[in-house]
């Protein structure tokens, strides 16, 4: 299945090339300068952007959203959990053109084996390099807890993060490598008092390809914090190692508005297999997300003349 | 004077009434058409050498400029031929609705959403899944509705070079359901090529890879085991890699311009709860299905034929005549350019 999946990119990278060929105007985005604040703006133009994005699916990139302006996005799953809408979101700030500040669900495989994201508050900022050199972006993250409750115990995960990740862009194709340095802890209380911390270092990398002026193929794969404990169990929790991967589009349907989509598996890292097998397709899930871009900077400089360039 | 009063008064009352009545629609004298165009946009202001905006003289008769002509619609692939996926994909923004109806009782719904010409997202009901209760269960019943829920992605027919097929990566899951106390899921890895070999002949090749499960209390109360529990097993589980593998197609011919004929070979997987062995609770077994496809207007499409479960045992009393009536819309496409 992997080799078939490696086919369809390769198939997937010809057609970007082909569209190339084609003279189709890949738009870049990141590299273009924001919209001017000013009175005269019209509404139209104020949303035309451009909007850069600061992430992949959950893997942040080495940039950040822009000056005065805000993105909200969010992701949801009703087939990972039965029964269970498991859902993500980012809401993020942008302010000199360089950080924004943000509150977003992480990634984290919770006990019960699905991934589910933990919320964290933070900071993002893009480092002021040469041209010459690639981006770099450094992001800091304060795990919030995240409660869940099994029978009479409460277990509470956290996970704070730091992450670096930079990105080398060519011609409609970008690659995004980065690190990401987590603590992660898991506490129960009530029934029974336990806690276990570790520090793990995650590497994580990710890749778009410009298939058309608007729609990208994006792929990630990331380590993440994995939280084991068997719930009636009074063997201590453990925190290890797993693989989250996922594989689908972003498609930009108006220059503020992102839909994506994506197929999404895990791997246990320890037998670098599905924790069920290879077969076991069963457990993938598909996500359906969204991020929308909301220029609140140009919009109160044309409505009451602040904060205008 | 009195009379004079009211003469005065009825002609003023006339006159009101008079006034209050709509103009008639003819032409006024000298005047204009009664359905004037709307006027053009107002120009941009000039500006003077001091800076302050000086309104230009509009000219309110000028022409309009000629609309701009539409872009030609590009044909629309459908999705799926008659029960299996193509490799063609729906346009980015295009809605895509089938609802299907058969003689078993079998309803069943599809509604589809074009992702920027590279992907596709989708919910659906299906009636393929089926269950048996035990070893003892000769005929197989459908599970509906069994709720699916699937994403595409893929690259568009002579993207790469000319005579490239079409080629979709598909999955497509299913919601838990629960049935006579029995939990089961389905899902399905699809890599799909469709080639419109002529302009009226199509032929569509694909593997499928499946995996499903089973929980629920299976085994039978024995002295021996006198308490069961619930269990599950699992495709996965039960198979070697390459037994999850099938081969799927279809063939399209387009004899009149409207009008295809569909033939099409799928699975579908069965469960049998409290079959004795493990590998009997979830198999999958062969689906074929033809008919035709008419084109009614550019936006819908009438679909009628037969689908015959279990094919390999060659059972057409099980067989389902099926109608059903498939929508596509541009209307997203044109509001969502209309913003751009």
């Amino acid at each position: 299945m992997f080799r078939t999946t490696t086919c369809l990119l390769a198939l997937l990278l010809a057609a970007r090339a082909a569209a190339a060929d084609d003279g189709a105007s890949i738009t870049a985005d990141e590299d273009a300068k924001p919209v001017r604040r000013t009175r005269d703006a019209s509404v139209g133009r104020i949303f035309k952007g451009p909007f850069p994005s600061s992430r992949l699916y959950t893997m942040p990139t080495a940039d950040v959203v822009g000056a005065y302006v805000m993105s909200v996005s969010a992701e949801s799953s009703l087939l990972q959990d039965t029964g269970v809408l498991t859902s993500a979101g980012v809401l993020a700030i942008g302010f000199g053109d360089i950080a924004q500040l943000e509150y977003r669900h992480t990634s984290a495989i919770s006990i019960t084996g699905i991934n589910a994201p933990v919320p964290t508050a933070g900071v993002q900022v893009k480092l002021p390099l040469p041209d010459s050199l690639p981006p770099l972006g450094i992001a800091f993250r304060l795990g919030v807890p995240r409660t869940e409750t099994f029978g009479d115990t409460d277990v509470v995960e956290t996970v704070t993060d730091v992450y670096a990740v930079t990105r080398l862009r060519a011609r409609g194709f970008a690659l995004h490598a980065g690190l990401r340095l987590s603590q992660a802890k898991i506490e129960l209380t009530r029934a029974m008092e336990l806690a276990r911390e570790r520090r793990l270092a995650l590497p994580t990398g990710g890749f778009e390809v410009a298939m058309n002026p608007t729609a990208k193929l994006v792929g990630e794969v990331s380590l993440a914090p994995r939280f084991a404990w068997m719930p009636g169990s009074i063997k201590e929790p453990e925190i290890g190692y797993g693989m989250l991967g996922r594989l689908g589009m972003r498609w930009r349907i108006l220059p503020s508005i992102v839909l994506d989509g994506s197929i999404g598996y895990q791997l246990d890292v320890a037998t670098n297999a599905p924790v069920q097998g290879p077969g076991a397709i069963v457990q993938w899930d598909i996500r359906l997300g969204a991020e929308v871009f909301v220029p609140w900077g140009a919009l109160a400089c044309r409505a009451a003349g602040v904060f205008c360039d | 004077m009195k009379r004079v009063l009211v003469v005065l008064a009825s002609v003023s009352l006339t006159g009101g009434i008079a006034r209050a009545q709509p103009v008639p629609d003819l032409p006024l004298e000298g005047g204009t058409e009664p359905s004037q165009p709307p006027l053009p946009p107002d120009p941009k202001p000039a500006e003077s050498a001091d800076g302050d905006h000086r309104e230009p003289a509009a000219d309110p008769y000028a022409p309009l400029p000629p609309p701009k002509p539409e872009k030609p619609l590009p044909p629309i692939y459908m999705p799926e031929v008659l029960t299996t996926p193509t490799g063609w994909l729906l346009p980015a923004a295009v809605l895509y609705s089938r609802t299907s109806l058969d003689t078993g009782g079998g309803v069943t719904s599809d509604h589809r959403f074009g992702l920027g010409d590279v992907a596709e997202f989708g919910v659906a009901t299906t009636d393929a899944v089926r269950e048996r209760m035990d070893d003892r269960d000769l005929r197989a019943t459908r599970i509906q509705p069994y709720v699916t829920a699937s994403f595409r992605l893929g690259v568009s027919e002579d993207r790469l070079f000319v005579g490239q097929p079409g080629v979709t990566l598909g999955f497509r899951k299913s919601f838990e359901r629960n049935h006579n106390g029995f939990k089961t899921r389905i899902a399905e890895l699809t890599l799909v090529a469709s080639k419109n070999v002529t302009p009226r002949f199509a032929v569509h090749i694909g593997g499928a890879f499946w995996d499903a499960s089973l929980e629920g209390i299976m085994d039978e109360a024995t002295e021996a085991n006198p308490e069961v529990q619930r269990r599950e097993v699992s495709l996965h589980d039960q198979a070697q890699l390459a037994d999850q593998v099938r081969v799927f197609g279809g063939l399209q011919i387009r004899p009149l311009d409207k009008s295809s004929i569909l033939v099409d070979v799928g699975w579908a997987p069965e469960f049998c709860y409290r079959c004795s062995i493990d590998d009997q609770k979830i198999r999958l077994r062969p689906v074929l299905s033809w008919g035709v496809r008419y084109e009614v207007a550019r936006w819908v499409r009438l679909e009628a034929g037969v689908r015959v479960p279990d094919i390999d045992k060659a059972n057409l009393l099980d067989a389902q005549i099926f109608g059903q009536l498939s929508f596509t819309s541009w209307a997203l496409r044109r509001a969502v350019d209309s913003l751009k």
